[in-house]
């Protein structure tokens, strides 16, 4: 009863200390936070987003976000269904309402470029992400699920970059196409109506516009990602050239243009010389199966770099085989005289072997 | 670098400290706690927009940039790519063939870190779930293996691989007890195929969770990582990260939770206690005592009892399978589970959960009560797949002794009852 006492009389006392000195610290706390916290950042970012409202067709959503880019009302956001269709509505940050006209759209890029009649917009200038790397803090700003009502702004989230690669995704059971480099963000970003948004840096640039939801086709989950500035900045940069919609389906990819050895865009462009391997892999009727050497012709390529019948493909140039399918699509792009590195799997040992692509005889 | 990151990890987690350690005779000190964040939120915008804080932030921001790049660098040389061919799309428990709700798997990488030198290597069964007919390594240098599944641990939903290979960069554990609430966590995976990994970067959520097996973090664990390390700032590693959300033991279960700010990772000690069974090829299976549960009906001698002794009330066995180890030893409907090696069992998701983490073939002391006698029995708990139907004296039509779904007759079963333990 006694140390009970004791007990009472002293938590009294230290809960009076507490108070004191945690007020002080949540003080401190308070000023630290505030440092902390991304508001600052986002300045008047928000006033620059838009929030966009169209038709819904099949499981595309009926709404999305988009970003001022111009004070005449010049609106970037991701290319969607609900945008090439007429009639999409646009509210600005202040609530003023108004129709779109769809000036251009890149498929490559998967942006379109909205047009409103307004003039004093406040608006923002894309930068390039180059510089942003694993780690970097990047901010996304967005109309999520229409959360935000008429005068009200869009929501923000917060997270860092993640990696910077090329996207193998889907989107509702297609192919998605997208062609360049993404931003793999560590931030949910993946939800309806956020694609268009924009990805901010720390500084406040506008460095990014968030992507539509897609699947990976390497885990089937979804991909939160941006198309980085410098592809807006390329975008919008095509503009000069031609005007009218539709004018970047001529629009070539630097990286398709320089022709790696596996590039597509080359390898479609030479039909003329069929790539030969001479490998015959083993096919179960029509099932998908593992790349499995079932005949190797004498003389062919592949017989003379060394690879045998029961041989299992795992890897061609460092890129995983999975199937049959997948090792038809790798060697429809190389061009004869161009040399692959084959990764095979023999009984229990893992061999790298050089094959030298010749032209169908 | 080592200071800054020792900074914020102190800073973060001394924020939530009061918070997380408070017990109720200590609620008080929320208070001002509460009181500060009134203050805060009524704070002018002024405050937050004084010269230098801009500075301040940029700083922060900058240096924490560098620290988790850092901090998956000295990573990097322990993680290893995964990459398995053939096998079948794994099935949900129960059904015959994949289903919408059932989570289809990809076939792209996976994650699983270096565990030995001479070539063990942790991954989470997750990635095996197909029964793949060929599992290849890709080191950090490039180099490409051969591996072997030596044995899974379906607790603990970790997998042990082994590649012929030496003097392989290991994984620099960080000590258990050294974990913190608010510690910042990086959790790291190759599933999206690139030479680095992809991180997601949170916070420890929780210590000692799923009955001490994991540490729980809000950073985002998916397929893209499960089999990957959650490290800490200075790339240690703080768990193994796998789905182990939610009920249920199917080879997917917890993957619906991907991305949720709930993730799981078990820590070291945890996977260091089995790693021997594992290498010598023994799957861990959760151990069954192959008994229906029912919370012990509310009467006023049961009602005294647990005002003398709290939280000891003990689960009565509403039904038995036979075979199973409750049948060998003995033990009747009506018997009512009074402790588990000795810890007092207040409820059946008390029961459930100090039974979660011991393996078939493990033994267990069950205190029992029989009408006026107590006494105690030893079990040896048996896979889930060798228990025989439940002779249940409610009359159901053949009552498989591990539904997920308690049958309609069993009132008494909650329905958060995953499993007949």
């Amino acid at each position: 009863m006694q140390i009970e006492r004791l007990n009472q009389f002293f938590t009294a006392r230290l809960a009076r200390a507490w108070i004191v000195a945690a007020t002080a610290a949540g003080m401190f706390v308070c000023s630290t936070m505030g440092r902390d916290s991304v508001a600052p950042i986002i300045g008047n970012a928000a006033d620059c987003v838009v929030k966009l409202y169209g038709k819904a067709a099949g499981r595309e959503h009926g709404y999305g976000t988009g970003v001022i880019i111009s004070p005449d009302g010049r609106i970037i956001t991701t290319l969607s269904l609900m945008v090439s269709l007429r009639g999409v509505k646009v509210v600005l940050a202040d609530g003023r309402r108004y129709e779109a006209r769809l000036e251009r759209t890149d498929e490559v890029r998967q942006l379109a470029l909205l047009k409103i009649e307004a003039t004093d917009l406040p608006y923002m200038t894309p930068h390039s992400a180059a510089h942003l790397e694993q780690g970097d803090s990047v901010i996304a700003l967005g109309n999520w699920f229409k959360i935000a009502d008429g005068h009200e702004a869009v929501s923000v989230c917060k997270g860092i970059v993640s990696l910077r690669m090329p996207l193998a995704a889907r989107r509702l059971a297609q192919d998605f196409d997208y062609q360049g480099d993404a931003l793999i963000l560590d931030a949910i970003t993946a939800n309806p109506g956020a694609a268009g948004g924009p990805l901010l840096d720390v500084e406040g640039h506008f460095v990014g516009l968030v992507g539509k939801v897609i699947e990976s086709v390497h885990t089937n989950t979804r991909l939160n990602y941006a198309v980085p500035g410098e592809e807006v900045i390329a975008f919008l940069k095509s503009e000069n050239a031609d005007s009218a919609r539709g004018a970047s389906d001529g629009l070539r990819r630097p990286e398709a243009q320089s022709g790696g050895e596996t590039s597509s865009a080359s390898a479609a462009s030479d039909r003329t010389k069929r790539p030969y391997i001479g490998v015959r892999l083993a096919r179960l009727g029509y099932r998908h199966v593992s790349a499995y050497v079932e005949r190797v012709r004498p003389g062919s390529p592949a017989a003379k770099a060394g690879i045998l019948p029961d041989d299992l493909i795992l890897a061609i140039d460092g890129r995983r085989i999975a199937d049959a399918d997948a090792y038809e699509e790798v060697v429809a792009r190389f061009l004869p005289g161009q040399s692959a590195a084959f990764t095979l799997k023999r009984g229990p040992d893992i061999l790298v072997v050089t094959v030298i692509v010749e032209a169908e005889p | 670098m080592m200071i800054i990151s020792v900074r914020h990890r102190l800073a973060v987690s001394r924020l939530l400290a009061p918070a997380t350690k408070c017990s109720g005779k200590h609620a008080f000190m929320l208070v001002p706690v509460a009181l500060s964040l009134i203050l805060f939120a009524s704070c002018p915008a002024w405050v937050f927009a004084s010269p230098g804080a801009n500075d301040d932030i940029h700083k922060f921001e900058a240096a924490r940039a560098r620290v988790v790049r850092s901090a998956v660098d000295a990573a990097l040389p322990c993680i290893v790519t995964i990459e398995t061919v053939g096998g079948a799309q794994p099935l949900l428990e129960g059904a015959s063939r994949p289903t919408e709700a059932s989570f289809r798997m990809a076939d792209g990488p996976t994650t699983g870190i270096i565990l030995t030198s001479d070539g063990l290597i942790l991954s989470s069964t997750f990635n095996f779930a197909r029964d793949p007919s060929i599992i290849t390594v890709r080191l950090s240098d490039g180099r490409r293996l051969v591996a072997t599944l030596l044995a899974r641990d379906h607790i603990r939903r970790v997998a042990l691989l082994r590649v012929e290979a030496e003097e392989l960069p290991t994984a620099n554990w960080a000590e258990a007890d050294e974990v913190m609430v608010g510690q910042y966590a990086i959790a790291c995976g190759m599933g999206l195929g690139e030479a680095r990994p992809f991180a997601s970067l949170g916070i420890v959520s929780a210590v000692n969770r799923r009955n001490g097996l994991a540490v729980q973090t809000d950073a985002k664990t998916s397929p893209v990582n499960y089999g990957g390390p959650l490290i800490d700032l200075e790339g240690r590693v703080l768990g193994l990260l796998v789905p182990m959300a939610g009920a249920g033991g199917g080879a997917l279960a917890g993957v619906h939770w991907y991305d949720s700010g709930i993730g799981f990772a078990v820590t070291g000690d945890r996977i260091a206690a089995v790693v021997e069974r594992l290498r010598r090829g023994e799957n861990i299976e959760p151990g069954k005592i192959g008994v229906l549960l029912a919370e012990q009906e509310p009467g006023v001698l049961n009602e005294l009892f647990e005002d003398l002794f709290p939280r000891s009330r003990g689960v009565r066995i509403a039904a038995i399978a036979d075979p199973s180890p409750a049948k060998r030893a003995d033990l009747q409907t009506d018997d009512v589970v009074t402790a588990l090696d000795g810890h007092p069992i207040g409820d059946i998701a008390d029961l459930q959960r100090k039974l979660s983490d011991r393996a078939a073939g493990e033994t267990v002391t069950l205190s029992i009560k029989r009408r006026w006698r107590s006494f105690e029995v030893s079990v040896v708990l048996a896979r889930s797949s060798d228990l025989g139907p439940i002779d249940a004296p409610p009359v159901q039509p053949e009552p498989a002794p591990d539904d997920n779904v308690p049958p309609p007759g069993e009132a008494p079963v909650p329905a958060t009852q995953p499993d007949a333990d």
